[in-house]
């Protein structure tokens, strides 16, 4: 597969999804009045009255959060993912973080609140403490499940540790890294939102709040739909990155 | 040289590896895989092992390469530039058939710190001449999923002899290969390699003596006991040799 048709297939499966996702929500509104479902055609003809001037800083607060608390996961989820492989305890520390993984997000959210207070390190901790499990679990397996024939090899041709990382570990992280970043990119917004909603006074989980309070349906499917759209995007971005720049390191078996 | 390769427990002084009293158990309650295994190879010497499948042979390749570990017994290897063809090509799957010869290259080069570039006009013309004779040359852009086995194999041979070794170690190397180029390829290396010290494990008679000069013939179903022959014997009557 070319990196050009790797990466319009990735496009496609994402527009399909979308498709499909707004297909049913088409159809769904039909059975329902538009103050408790409006269908997509209603919330479009009225996209352009709420994309307005307030929008956008909230959006930009969330993003921020996303990010923060998703590089966060990431780099923490990395380090000791390969830190309990190197240490050999990585099945102590997936029972950790499975059990971690257990813990209910609202639940979190609100110890969270009570310790953190109102403010930016709510949704940020919480994306934090509920994607790290994933990517440090996925860290750790990946290496374990490493090519050992590859890595007997290097060794019989006396490579250093430094050509094992390069040549055997690195290689084995990228598709877990790709997998991680989209899995956790989803999971940190979805999670931002909800720690927005539960303990801050801007973001769209925010602007989801009052929106659901005042029932404003049309209002919160909005905001539905510009969060589906930003995960879409984000999606379609690191496609592109992975499939131009390492597409290599994702072959057929 | 199969006197040689007889005084086992008697290592000379030209002796590139020394084998003695090797010990190898799959856990405690299975036989022993290889029991009690003592031989050497002379410089320059070009030695089988041959025995059935499931013998050891491929346990005492992984030991001599240190992948695995004896339970006993020792070995010493004395070879400047020791090179292993495994049983499977190994190649890395995101790397070219190019990048994947030129690996173990770069990797020595770069432990060596030189200032010379990794690949020399010398080493070159022996990367295209092997490219040749190994019929590559359209594939080393390549990646190993669009291979064959036989042109993996082959991939992994250049891999090897290109790092100018002085001792091969190769584990049933022509498995995937077809007759006409595996006996193009054993041409190359008697040509190109003419003091090469090889130890050679198969299970395939007819390619004993086109590689190799002596034999050691394990019968049973371990590395234990064995006899050494003369490859050329060994060709010319194998039933008598292998059965008595």
């Amino acid at each position: 597969m070319t990196r050009s048709t790797r990466f319009s297939t990735a496009v496609r499966n994402n527009i399909v999804g979308l498709a499909l996702l707004v297909s049913i929500w088409f159809v769904l509104a039909l059975f329902f009045p538009s103050y408790i479902l409006p269908s997509p055609v209603v919330v479009l003809a009225a996209a352009p009255s709420l994309l307005n001037a307030t929008l956008l800083p909230h959006l930009g607060i969330t993003l921020y959060r996303v990010v923060m608390g998703f590089v966060l996961a990431f780099g923490a989820g990395s380090v000791l993912g390969i830190l309990a492989f190197t240490l050999h305890v990585t099945e102590h520390l997936n029972s950790f973080m499975v059990a971690l993984q257990v813990i209910p997000g609202a639940i979190m959210g609100v110890i969270l609140l009570l310790v953190l207070g109102i403010g930016n390190w709510v949704p940020i901790a919480l994306v934090t403490l509920l994607t790290l499990p994933t990517v440090t679990i996925n860290t750790a397996n990946a290496l374990a499940k490493r090519n050992v024939d590859l890595e007997h090899y290097l060794l019989s041709v006396r490579a250093t540790r430094r050509d094992l990382i390069r040549h055997l570990f690195v290689p084995a992280l990228i598709p877990t890294f790709q997998s991680n970043l989209s899995l956790g990119f989803g999971l940190s917004l979805k999670v931002v939102i909800l720690g927005e909603y539960i303990g801050t006074q801007d973001g769209v989980g925010y602007l989801l709040n009052v929106a659901s309070i005042h029932f404003d349906m049309k209002t919160v499917l909005f905001y539905l739909a510009v969060i589906l759209l930003l995960s879409a995007l984000f999606e379609i971005a690191q496609n592109f990155v992975f499939a131009v720049f390492l597409k290599k390191y994702f072959y057929p078996e | 040289m199969i006197d040689r390769i007889r005084q086992a427990n008697t290592p000379m002084a030209n002796d590139l590896l020394t084998v003695r009293h090797l010990t190898k158990h799959y856990g405690a309650s299975t036989p022993a895989v290889i029991e009690d295994l003592s031989f050497s190879i002379p410089q320059g010497a070009r030695v089988t092992v041959f025995g059935p499948s499931g013998a050891g042979k491929t346990t005492l390749i992984n030991i001599l390469t240190r992948v695995d570990h004896a339970d006993g017994g020792e070995f010493t290897l004395t070879a400047v530039n020791p090179c292993t063809i495994f049983q499977e090509p190994r190649l890395f799957p995101y790397m070219t058939v190019e990048e994947n010869i030129l690996l173990p290259i770069k990797i020595r080069s770069a432990k060596e710190r030189s200032a010379r570039a990794p690949t020399t006009p010398a080493l070159w013309a022996e990367y295209q001449r092997w490219l040749e004779v190994c019929d590559l040359t359209p594939y080393v852009n390549h990646y190993p999923y669009q291979l064959s086995g036989g042109m993996k194999q082959k991939t992994a041979l250049i891999r090897g002899f290109l790092t100018e070794p002085d001792f091969v170690m190769m584990d049933e190397p022509f498995k995937s290969i077809d007759l006409r180029a595996k006996r193009a390829i054993i041409r190359h290396i008697l040509d190109s390699y003419p003091g090469i010290t090889v130890l050679f494990v198969t299970h395939t008679v007819d390619e004993i003596p086109l590689l190799t000069e002596s034999v050691l013939l394990f019968t049973a179903s371990r590395l234990a006991e064995y006899t050494v022959h003369d490859s050329a014997r060994l060709k010319a009557n194998p039933m008598e040799v292998l059965y008595g």
